[in-house]
């Protein structure tokens, strides 16, 4: 076991009464009191909640009860999942004091589950634009280099995972915004399939694209957090009434004989990645084969087919859901946020039912291509993380995105690790599976995993701090 | 694209109720042409009876 535990060597360690859940959370709270100053990880760190989770989940275990993998686990909460009498802010001014009333659907089935809650991370506001430095907070910064960015928007859930000051956590995902974080901060989030995991109780982005998952240091982990918050929830409309499998039945069983589709020109035509993501994805089509995968390329629709698809979706829902505040509210906004708030409420409405039918369309050939593949490949993100004050302003001109294409499908995407670049930056790969087969997506990440050593490697800043203690 | 007059400007705007400052309108009118791009990207020749996706939720047919 590494200084710090991955959630599945805590919860094997807890089980067996060899690691307290109330030692655990305090060498996180430490963590925590070290790096959040620098890092901006967490909005709110909810101390004695922690604590009190921790002493109910340590009763649990010490008193024999069955308890899950999550029990006594260190996780936080992006800060726009709503906690009962805790803050959630949205990382905005305009519900910088907003009290919820109820808990997220997540947030129940975590608590549920007997995980810790350390706290609230921040967030790109109400989960747009970012990093934005008018705000009442400051943005996440990058433990691997804290001049660089997370990307966002679930920026603090993968700075807070990528430090050890919690061992997983909730990110949502609209347009990229787990894959984007657990890309650029060296760690794994899965978008599961639209529908698998409840929003209630969750700030809308746009309502058609939002998926909440979960972000850990491993694929393993994903799944077991992905274990306890999958599944269907009478609050959420477009909740999914499926057969939760096991997800972790197949990790450790090899990929040999599995189909794996390289959507090569997203990459390298579409939009062409730096070098050493490209070396990421090179070795991991590399692993994948010695591991006896059958690796092949397919072909899709350009991604600006996808981009503009999703974008529109996006702005148009999102002015929809703020249209409120923006009428009444704009100036408390951020500038970024403002912006796109404006330029969604310009969209039309034959624009948007255009995006959706073409949709439908981009979804049909996902299928189609897929039909003879278990999992596809490509990037995640562009490039290693840049710096966090040489992120141009928020351009809709720029180059399409890798993770949007996967939210207008819907489909279940997973960022994973694929090595180090630029000044040891993190790169990553991106793997989508079929609906509901995030169980197969979890088997190819996990053997990418434990076949490299990217897992063995933590932020320096983090060595620093263990090695001090 | 041509980029957006200042009365079409003012039209989307009143239309939306909002009430952006003058900085704001002369980004808006530079980034509508890439909505407008994006638009003409999903505008399709597929005719009428083209639905829309089933957004809340797979079909039993996406999943065979």
């Amino acid at each position: 076991m590494s200084d710090i535990p991955t959630i599945a060597e805590a919860a094997r360690l807890i089980a067996a009464k060899k690691l307290s859940p109330v030692e655990l959370t305090h060498a996180c709270l430490d963590r925590v009191r070290e790096l959040n100053g620098e890092l901006h990880a967490f909005v709110l760190v909810t101390e004695e909640r922690a604590l009190a989770d921790a002493r109910a989940a340590e009763a649990a275990v010490m008193a024999g009860k069955a308890v899950g993998p999550l029990c006594g686990v260190p996780i936080g909460l992006k800060d726009i999942v709503d906690t009962k009498g805790i803050t959630t802010t949205c990382h905005s001014r305009i519900l910088r004091d907003n009290v919820p009333d109820t808990d997220a659907t997540c947030a129940v089935k975590l608590a549920g589950a007997g995980s810790v809650l350390m706290g609230k991370t921040a967030t790109h506001e109400f989960a747009d634009g970012g990093p934005s430095f008018d705000l009442p907070w400051p943005p996440a910064r990058n433990p691997w280099d804290t001049a660089h960015f997370t990307a966002g928007s679930s920026s603090g859930t993968g700075a807070g995972v990528a430090a050890g000051l919690i061992l997983g956590g909730i990110g949502t995902d609209t347009g990229g915004s787990i894959r984007g974080p657990a890309a650029l901060c060296g760690i794994a989030g899965i978008k599961p399939t639209y529908g698998l995991v409840s929003r209630a109780g969750v700030a809308p982005a746009a309502f058609t694209l939002d998926h909440i998952g979960p972000m850990a240091w491993t694929a393993e982990d994903c799944a077991l957090m992905l274990q306890a918050l999958a599944g269907p929830d009478p609050r959420d409309p477009a909740s999914a009434s499926r057969p939760i499998p096991d997800y972790t039945a197949q990790l450790g069983t090899g990929i040999k004989g599995m189909r794996i589709g390289v959507i090569r020109h997203f990459h390298e035509v579409d939009h062409e990645v730096s070098a050493a993501t490209q070396r990421g994805i090179d070795g991991a089509i590399a692993t994948f084969r010695g591991l006896g995968a059958e690796v092949s390329e397919v072909s899709l629709s350009p991604l600006a087919e996808w981009h503009a698809c999703g974008t529109l979706i996006s702005l148009t829902e999102r002015a929809a859901a703020y249209d409120e505040w923006a009428r009444t509210r704009l100036g408390d906004f951020g500038a970024r946020v403002q912006q796109r708030l404006l330029l969604g409420a310009m969209v039309s409405g034959v624009d948007y039912v255009q995006a959706v039918r073409r949709r439908r369309e981009l979804r049909a050939e996902l299928k189609a291509a897929m039909a003879a593949l278990d999992v596809v490949l490509t990037a995640a993100q562009p490039s290693e993380a840049p710096k966090i004050d040489e992120v141009p302003e928020w351009d809709i001109g720029q180059k399409p995105s890798f993770t949007m294409p996967f939210n207008v499908a819907g489909y279940p995407a997973m960022s994973i690790c694929s090595g180090f670049g630029e000044g040891g930056l993190p790169v990553a790969i991106q793997l989508v599976g079929k609906p509901f087969q995030e169980a197969t997506v979890f088997r190819v990440a996990d053997a990418f995993e434990k076949a490299t050593a990217f897992r063995d490697r933590r932020p320096a800043l983090l060595s620093a701090l263990v090695a001090a203690q | 694209m041509p980029e957006l007059d200042d009365a079409t400007l003012d039209f989307l705007l009143v239309r939306a109720g909002v009430s952006p400052t003058y900085e704001q309108r002369a980004g808006l009118k530079a980034a509508y042409a890439h909505v407008a791009m994006m638009a003409e990207r999903v505008r399709k020749p597929r005719g009428r009876m083209a639905e829309p996706v089933l957004t809340y939720g797979f079909a039993e047919e996406d999943l065979r």
